[in-house]
């Protein structure tokens, strides 16, 4: 078994059936030569679906050993997390809130960061951000939101 | 006609060439560049924002400064994608395959030269193009209608399966999943929502740049994340900043090829200019003696990209200049400044506004040679920004990856976008996926179903229509024969292991 | 639940107290498309009149998608204070009939400050369309019906609006072609590969003038300065078929009354500006009159908008969503 192609053919087959079910049930299909909504995507899905299909009927059939050096959960969540803290809170906190949250949550990502260095890491790309940002480019956001005063 | 061009070129040369507007556009390429070189800010959005500084400027000035900082933000782009696997917009995602690679060999100084000067020859064979031809030019480009960007479309997506260095059938599937991506959101035709899980924000489908900045960008920090990083830089060693005698001779055709068919498809509005660095690595993959050095960073995958991209960029302007009718999202900002400055744009630009016109010409050139004057010694500055420790610098791309994405439509959504394409794109990494065919699917596959399903409607239902007009079925039958030129290594192979059994 | 009350009503008796200072910093206007197009070209002038008088920066921001719904939501949901305005267009009033699930009422959800401008549009075609005038063109469609194919710019932009109107008007289907935008239906249609659209005039005078297209008919009261030749639909024989792209500047709902005053000032000033009215005058737009450029006038034009396209958009059985 080749677990690595077996994941992938896993991958492109729930991505093919998902937007395959979806255009066939929930859109109008039509036809070749009235195309739906629903036509081209559910065309597509079937063909990563297929594609899928076949790289797992071969890979069943081979062999190889996958273990992938993959990144530490700890990584992921904190990088991951980033971009999302600073869309929850661009709007409510502010721009320069938002930017330090980022970058203290993104900077936590290296294994064996210390709290004290991420925080310097955070001010310094905030400060940095701030003037190339707001006063360098103009761009249209508030410095500190409604959340925390007017 | 000759005549004519020297005398409309001189007369644009000496309205260029004041020093009042040779600083402006020596400001707006050096602030393109510094805003380009922010990850995950492109051209459009560099643009955008540094668009009401030039207001305040003449008609002259202010376009030949917004021309300045177009070019500019494209180089500024093409230093991401090279240094950290960053690109801004869909053709830097090409510079990226061999640039970043270069650079992790400690080859950034010769990567970024080499997409310097590339792009500075494109910019001068491309100037003289759109000065020389743009009459003829549009008129070849006005024949294309819907079942000719078809044909176009379908070339493309033939040609990107030869841009994957691993698997055919895993490439295939890439381009059908960016394609299937890039139909998120409003069906055009119907006003159907696809895909949108209920969002209005994605009604409009998903945001380009949060795509690629998460696919590329943040999937290669998490990448880099896997071992323990100490307080040093990814990359150690730094090599040499200028390109060897053997990487000039390397470059060379490449960067002609590449400036031959970006110019070209530059010129039709719509997608055309998409396909300029996309065509130009595959067709430099397909002709290598060596194909196998592609992915790998052969200075070939950069230097004919970015010649292809340049001359597009500049190419584009011709429907603009001869039509008014914008090519891409840039060309619709220039218009948007052309109204708010009192021109109207469209093709009596030339004849009423003559040192306007040919000013913006001369200013497309002086503007390259001034990127290429300020970015030659900039690129030691660029590359000891490597040797900052990676312990602050994923931080950073990362915030100005989300400021820069959330700049584009001030849409928290784009953020989230972000985010999944990130685990989504490391997911695929660790299973030898590669993201630029997904990339080049996502950007095709709306104008892909817009014109097939277009032409559909006004041949109403007549399949014929595709074969009935020369420049479509021609464009298809190139299609054809180029997939099966990608088939046929493995046939090739196929048959002679046969033949060695027999043997 | 009780938070956000309790926020809102500090955030209320806030700006009150400072609404006699507005506007203090600098006022952001959303404009609900992409940057570049004519809604922004509008705007920016507009935000650059009006600062003038208001003494601060107004910083435009472009919040582009669903048809304009989200930048319109965007400012429906913003603090009333005053430093956030909507510049919209028809739009506005098109949008309840067009998206069935819209999140915000476009009379409820704000606070007119005034008209800005409108545009009237025109009926063009490729060069060799054979109808010479628009008489012509109407019997050559009610003739060739779905043979005639009708390029526009997807569901709820003016060129489909227009259409829907037309055809509803002489009772013809013809087939409509979605296009993303203007500028490729006007690449098509110089080309020729389609026969004919409707577009504001900001759009077409460039390609009108230079025989690029050919131009039937305008939609207006009055011919257009920019286009002199061009007949109205009124002379043209079908009065009915009348429509402008018009422009309004919009608070979000709460806004207090004094910082409306100032801004309704800073409009109708900047109605006057010579600048604004060279530019809009060059772009074939009507900036709009003094009685015009007021919340009355604005909140009337709405209502009447709405009721006016609510039965023709659902006639035409077309949604965005």
């Amino acid at each position: 078994m080749d677990t690595k192609n077996l994941t992938a053919a896993c991958v492109l087959l729930s991505v093919g059936l998902g937007f395959g079910l979806t255009s066939f049930y929930g859109m109008n299909v039509g036809s070749a030569l009235r195309m739906g909504p629903g036509y081209f995507p559910l065309v597509l899905s079937i063909l990563i679906a297929s594609i899928g299909a076949a790289i797992g009927i071969k890979a069943l059939t081979v062999s190889m050993p996958f273990r992938p050096q993959v990144a530490p959960i700890r990584a992921v969540a904190a990088i991951i997390v980033a971009p999302i803290l600073f869309g929850l809170t661009v709007r409510g906190l502010g721009f320069v809130p938002a930017v330090a949250l980022t970058t203290l949550s993104a900077a936590m990502a290296a294994k064996g960061q210390r709290p004290l260095a991420a925080l310097i890491i955070a001010v310094a790309i905030t400060a940095f951000c701030l003037a190339v940002f707001y006063y360098g480019l103009g761009l249209p956001v508030r410095l500190v939101g409604p959340w925390i005063g007017v | 006609m000759t005549v004519d061009l020297i005398s409309n070129l001189a007369l644009g040369m000496s309205a260029a060439i004041t020093p009042h507007n040779i600083l402006f556009c020596f400001v707006g390429a050096l602030l393109g560049t510094l805003v380009g070189v922010l990850p995950g800010i492109g051209p459009t959005a560099t643009i955008a924002m540094l668009l009401p500084i030039t207001l305040s400027l003449s008609p002259e000035t202010s376009l030949i400064m917004l021309a300045g900082i177009y070019y500019g933000a494209q180089y500024g782009g093409s230093t991401t994608a090279i240094l950290i696997n960053l690109p801004g917009e869909s053709s830097s995602a090409v510079t990226a395959l061999d640039g970043y690679q270069m650079a992790r060999q400690g080859r950034a100084g010769p990567a970024l030269a080499a997409a310097a000067l590339s792009s500075f020859f494109a910019g001068t064979i491309a100037t003289v193009v759109v000065a020389a031809l743009a009459p003829p030019l549009t008129s070849i480009a006005l024949r294309f209608g819907s079942p000719e960007y078809f044909g176009l479309m379908v070339l493309g997506l033939a040609a990107s399966i030869v841009l994957a260095s691993g698997s055919v059938l895993k490439t295939i599937a890439m381009v059908s999943m960016g394609l299937i991506f890039g139909l998120v959101g409003t069906d055009i035709n119907t006003g159907a929502m696809r895909f949108t899980l209920g969002r209005p924000e994605l009604a409009d489908g998903l945001n380009f740049v949060a795509v690629a900045v998460g696919i590329f960008g943040i999937a290669e920090i998490l990448r880099n994340l896997e071992t323990t990083i100490e307080r040093t830089a990814v990359i150690k060693r730094v090599a040499g900043l200028w390109p060897s005698r053997a990487d000039f001779k390397a470059m060379i055709a490449p960067a002609c090829r590449g400036t031959a068919l970006g110019s070209a498809l530059g010129v039709l509005p719509g997608g055309g200019a998409i396909l300029a660095s996309f065509a130009s690595y595959a067709l430099e993959k397909k002709i290598s003696k060596s194909p196998d050095r592609f992915g790998q960073g052969a200075i070939e995958g950069v230097a004919g990209p970015e010649a292809a991209n340049n001359a597009g960029a500049q190419t584009s302007f011709i429907p603009m200049l001869t039509l008014g009718v914008p090519a891409n999202p840039v060309m619709a900002l220039m218009i948007g400044a052309m109204i708010i400055q009192g021109i109207v744009p469209g093709p009596q630009v030339a004849t009423s506004q003559p040192v306007l016109f040919w000013g913006l010409i001369a200013s497309m050139w002086i503007g390259n040679l001034l990127l290429v004057v300020l970015n030659l010694p900039l690129i030691g500055l660029w590359v000891r920004l490597l040797t900052v420790p990676y312990t602050v610098l994923f931080p950073a791309i990362l915030a100005f990856a989300s400021i820069g994405v959330y700049s584009v439509n001030s849409n928290t959504f784009d953020l989230y976008v972000m985010a999944a394409f990130g685990i989504f794109g490391y997911v695929l990494s660790k299973l030898e996926f590669e993201p630029a065919p997904m990339l080049l699917g996502f950007v095709l596959g709306p104008l892909l179903e817009e014109h097939l399903r277009r032409a559909m409607t006004i041949s109403h239902g007549d399949v014929m229509i595709f074969l009935n007009r020369p420049i479509s079925a021609g464009l298809l039958a190139v299609a054809l024969a180029v997939l099966s030129i990608a088939f046929l290594p493995t046939i090739a192979k196929r048959r002679k292991e046969v033949f060695v059994e027999e043997d | 639940m009780k938070l956000t009350v309790t926020i809102a009503a500090l955030a209320l008796s806030v700006s009150q107290v400072f609404a006699a200072d507005y506007p203090e910093r600098s006022i952001f206007m959303v404009v609900p498309y992409a940057a570049g197009g004519p809604t922004d070209t509008i705007a920016r002038l507009t935000a650059d009149a009006m600062s003038k008088s208001l003494g601060q920066q107004i910083v435009v921001e472009n919040v582009a998608g669903a048809g304009g719904t989200i930048g319109a939501r965007r400012v429906a949901e913003a603090e009333p204070d005053g430093y956030t305005v909507l510049v919209h267009h028809i739009g506005m009033a098109t949008a309840p009939a067009l998206y069935r699930q819209l999140p915000y009422k476009p009379l409820e959800a704000f606070e007119p400050i005034g008209l800005v401008s409108d545009a009237p549009m025109t009926v063009i075609a490729r060069s060799d369309f054979e109808p010479k005038t628009f008489e012509d063109l109407v019997a050559f469609i009610k003739q060739n019906g779905t043979n005639v194919t009708y390029a526009h710019a997807g569901l709820g932009a003016a060129s489909h609006l227009c259409g829907t109107l037309f055809m509803s008007t002489i009772g013809t289907q013809m087939t409509t072609v979605p296009y993303k935008g203007n500028g490729p239906i006007m690449t098509d249609l110089i080309g020729k590969q389609i026969d004919m659209t409707c577009d504001q005039a900001t759009n077409t005078v460039g390609p009108i003038t230079q025989d690029q297209v050919k131009a039937y008919t305008i939609t207006s009261e009055a011919r257009a300065d920019a286009l002199p030749d061009l007949p109205t639909t009124a002379e043209a024989g079908l009065p009915s078929f009348k429509l402008g792209v018009w422009h309004g500047v919009y608070a979000p709902k709460g806004t207090p009354k004094e910082v409306i005053e100032k801004l309704t000032s800073a409009l109708q000033a900047a109605m006057e500006d010579s600048t604004l009215k060279e530019r809009f005058a060059q772009i074939a737009t009507i900036p709009a009159a003094k009685d015009q450029a007021t919340p009355e006038a604005l909140h009337t034009k709405l209502d009447s908008e709405i009721k006016r396209w609510d039965p023709i958009i659902k006639a035409a059985g077309q949604f965005a969503d």
